[in-house]
């Protein structure tokens, strides 16, 4: 058969065949049985071209396709019927409509076939498989030019780590907050909080909202928002500055009972019992359902969306990002402030035997002991240790130690009849097994471990007797692990996960030989209390060669060392050779908090 | 008393070759289509002629009385084509003034020839997908995408810069070393057989 008819027929299935091309072909196809054949195989060549282009991953570069055969389709069996699930994928129809159509006239012209399904539980075979053709018919016409369902015969690409990858729900996070009062009984989120959908409440202040889409407002209190999604959010009561840049553009809020779309930049609403009301400030939005359904607002029109008054006051006036930022600015400043006169008074509390207010600390390798009680405790930042920002903002500072040669080193010498350990810490992720505080060098005896676990627990713990070859069942690891020396870790439970990522803790752990305590707390509360029993009893404590931020073993004897350096910042660390009172180590949270807490 | 029961035992076959129809047609729509596409010379239509297809074999079904119960699939899609068969020239005399429309003549000739190899086009199918492997890349991507959804020659030529002509040729070109290539596989598929 010559290319010309064969080009005949390609051109006939691209669609550019002419009338007069179209009648020659049909009078070869009309004359001869091979032309016939090779016409056959032309059509079917570009309908299997077709479902094959449809496929996933069908243009992909390599060609490493599964073999071709039926084996790699999926198929539901329903009793003793096979469905093959591919086969109604590849059939092409024209839309759900006709479906419908086509289900409903089916079941209509075939008599009582609606009410069988219905009627016995002895038909529930019938009844599945009415449901598997409706559906199925569904999903037939649903998938024209689409691609195909994924293939479950073979899942993917089978990457089992991928079970396991953390993941957090929430549409926003919640990224500035000034003179904030929260609303009873609502939700109370800090500053760097993901905020999941769902009500967003609060009595006064000013909230900035930084949606992920791109999108984000500036909410004056009092305040009442229900988070839609990561492009919308209702506001149910309060007034709101959006702006919404280039990749946002579609941003969604609802309001009374309208939509309202930001086509670009930045637009304020005001909601309120009676009436609600917007104004572009700059751009453009639309206004979809409601009264004003299909308007376009620009620079400087004002609409009311419910209610309505002559003499509002122009939206203009509603706080601006500077203006958060500003009276944020002004906010911190004054927090900072006043930390620093309770910082001053803690100075000379004469149970310190070590204070490192870092967070006023300027830009240089030594962290000074401000402990009035003195000692030449001063540390020494050793290797890539970050000069980062505080928890009250730019002006203040942290030491970030989130590369493994990252240190502050210290040494404290003396004895202790007990400690308190309190810092402020922000966590950026628990990278390591183990994840270093403090920690004394050597872990001999009467020296203190004091870090966080990868699962988020806190542990403290003080060595016992470091010559002893002790065994033990490691729950972690459900298998027995040799430890060097007797000692007895006090975990809390998970106070960390990588949802509050960014986030500053005030930690504190208690340890009181006399009491035979130990206690631990986060952000002023008391998360754990434990007995030290008569095995685990040390009266004499050391500190010694120890480390703020990560692990130091000087003397080990081999080149291998842990890694536990943390992956975050610490910008107060104060040690206590005393057992503070909950109450004070509230105290100390309620000084040393930042905006927001 | 007699009828009631009647009437009871009917309802309870009708069941029971509903469950049949269904389970036979959601196995073999697919081949039945291949045959519906054969007889049109575009897409168009398919989906009418397939769903009147579905209806008719219901209306019908009583009819089909399958010589051997180990040939009713066999049988069902032969019997579905005959119905299919119909449905398509009846669709196209409905359609008769458009411009691309076979002769009935030709429809029956075209139906006469796919009913002789129904089992083949499927061999084709999977006969096509050894055949890509075996292309170039480029090649491959080229052939796939003119059939790859919303894409056409034009758009292509668009996208690339190169000549809708050109890209034209080479497209044929490749369809036919496709074509040599099924007939190719096929053979040695029987041949093996």
């Amino acid at each position: 058969m010559g290319d010309d008819l064969r080009g005949l027929m390609f051109q006939l299935i691209d669609g550019t065949i002419s009338s007069e091309d179209f009648k020659r072909l049909q009078d070869a196809i009309e004359s001869s049985d091979d032309v016939r054949k090779e016409y056959l195989r032309i059509v079917n060549l570009g309908e299997s071209l077709t479902e094959i282009a449809n496929e996933p991953n069908a243009l992909a570069a390599s060609p490493e396709r599964d073999a071709p055969t039926n084996s790699g389709r999926p198929r539901i069996s329903i009793d003793t019927f096979a469905v093959d699930l591919n086969s109604w994928g590849k059939t092409v129809a024209a839309s759900n409509a006709n479906a419908s159509g086509l289900a409903a006239s089916a079941f209509g012209s075939g008599g009582d076939l609606r009410r069988w399904d219905l009627r016995s539980p002895g038909l529930l075979i019938a009844a599945a498989a009415v449901l598997m053709f409706v559906s199925g018919i569904g999903f037939w016409f649903g998938q024209q030019n689409e691609s195909r369902p994924i293939d479950v015969a073979t899942g993917g690409d089978g990457d089992a780590r991928e079970i396991s990858e953390p993941q957090i729900a929430g549409h926003a996070t919640l990224r500035r907050v000034v003179d904030l009062r929260w609303s009873k009984d609502a939700a109370a989120y800090h500053e760097g909080d993901v905020l999941p959908d769902g009500l967003f409440q609060f009595e006064a202040g000013v909230a900035e909202i930084d949606f992920f889409c791109g999108a984000s407002l500036i909410v004056e209190g009092p305040a009442k928002l229900d988070v839609k999604s990561d492009w919308s959010v209702r506001m149910l009561e309060g007034r709101l500055r959006a702006n919404v840049p280039p990749a946002a553009r579609g941003f969604k809020v609802l309001a009374a009972d309208a939509e309202v779309i930001d086509l670009g930049t930045e637009f304020a609403l005001e909601v309120q019992a009676d009436n609600a009301r917007i104004e572009v400030i700059d751009g453009e939005v639309e206004l979809r359902g409601g009264t004003h359904n299909g308007d376009h607002l620009l620079t400087g029109q004002k609409q009311w969306l419910k209610g309505g008054q002559d003499n509002a006051v122009s939206l203009q006036s509603l706080s601006t990002i500077d203006d958060v930022q500003r009276r944020c600015n002004d906010a911190q400043a004054e927090r900072f402030a006043q930390w620093k006169a309770a910082s001053l008074r803690l100075r000379v509390d004469q149970r310190l035997i070590a204070y490192y207010p870092i967070a006023e600390t300027q830009f240089e390798r030594t962290v000074r002991n401000s402990a009035a009680s003195g000692g030449n405790f001063d540390g020494q930042l050793v290797g890539p240790v970050n000069r980062t920002t505080g928890r009250f903002g730019v002006e203040s500072s942290g030491l970030e130690f989130d590369r493994p040669g990252a240190r502050l080193r210290t040494r404290i010498d003396g004895e202790f009849e007990a400690f308190t350990f309190a810092c402020w810490v922000q966590i950026d992720s628990l990278d390591h097994r183990y994840n270093a505080l403090f920690m004394g060098d050597g872990y001999e005896n009467g020296e203190p471990h004091w870090q966080i676990r990868d699962d988020g627990c806190l542990m403290f713990s003080v060595m016992v007797d470091d010559t002893q070859d002790v065994r033990h069942f490691n729950g972690i690891d459900q298998q027995v692990v040799r430890d060097a020396g007797l000692h007895r870790v006090y975990y809390t439970e998970p106070i960390w996960d990588v949802a509050k990522s960014g986030q500053w803790f005030h930690l504190a752990a208690v340890y009181d030989p006399n009491g035979r305590t130990v206690r631990q707390y986060v952000n002023g509360d008391q998360v754990s209390r434990e007995e030290i029993i008569e095995k685990f009893h040390i009266k004499s404590l050391r500190i010694g060669a120890a480390e703020i931020g990560n692990w130091g073993q000087p003397f080990r004897q081999t080149p291998w060392f842990s890694v536990r350096n943390l992956n975050g910042t610490i910008d107060e660390l104060a040690i206590f050779n005393a057992t503070l009172t909950s109450e004070e180590i509230h105290a100390l949270y309620e000084q040393g908090k930042p905006l927001g807490y | 008393m007699e009828r009631e029961e009647k009437q009871t035992e009917t309802a309870a076959e009708r069941e029971q070759r509903y469950n049949e129809f269904v389970g036979l047609l959601a196995r073999h729509d697919q081949s039945i289509r291949r045959f519906v596409r054969l007889l049109l010379p575009s897409r168009d239509g398919v989906d009418d002629v397939m769903q009147e297809t579905a209806l008719e074999c219901w209306k019908k079904f009583a009819d089909f009385t399958p010589d051997a119960p180990e040939k009713t699939v066999e049988e069902f899609i032969r019997w579905a084509c005959v119905v299919a068969r119909y449905k398509a020239l009846s669709w196209q005399r409905d359609k008769g003034r458009d411009r691309l429309v076979f002769r009935e003549n030709v429809i029956e000739l075209l139906s006469v020839a796919a009913m002789s190899d129904l089992d083949v086009r499927e061999l084709e199918r999977q006969a096509v997908e050894v055949c890509l492997s075996k292309m170039q890349d480029d090649q491959r991507r080229l052939v796939l995408s003119v059939y790859a959804p919303g894409q056409s020659i034009a758009l292509i030529a668009a996208e690339t810069g190169e000549q809708a002509r050109r890209l034209y040729s080479r497209l044929n070109a490749l369809r036919k070393l496709l074509l040599d290539c099924v007939r190719q596989q096929l053979a040695e598929e029987l041949g093996n057989g």
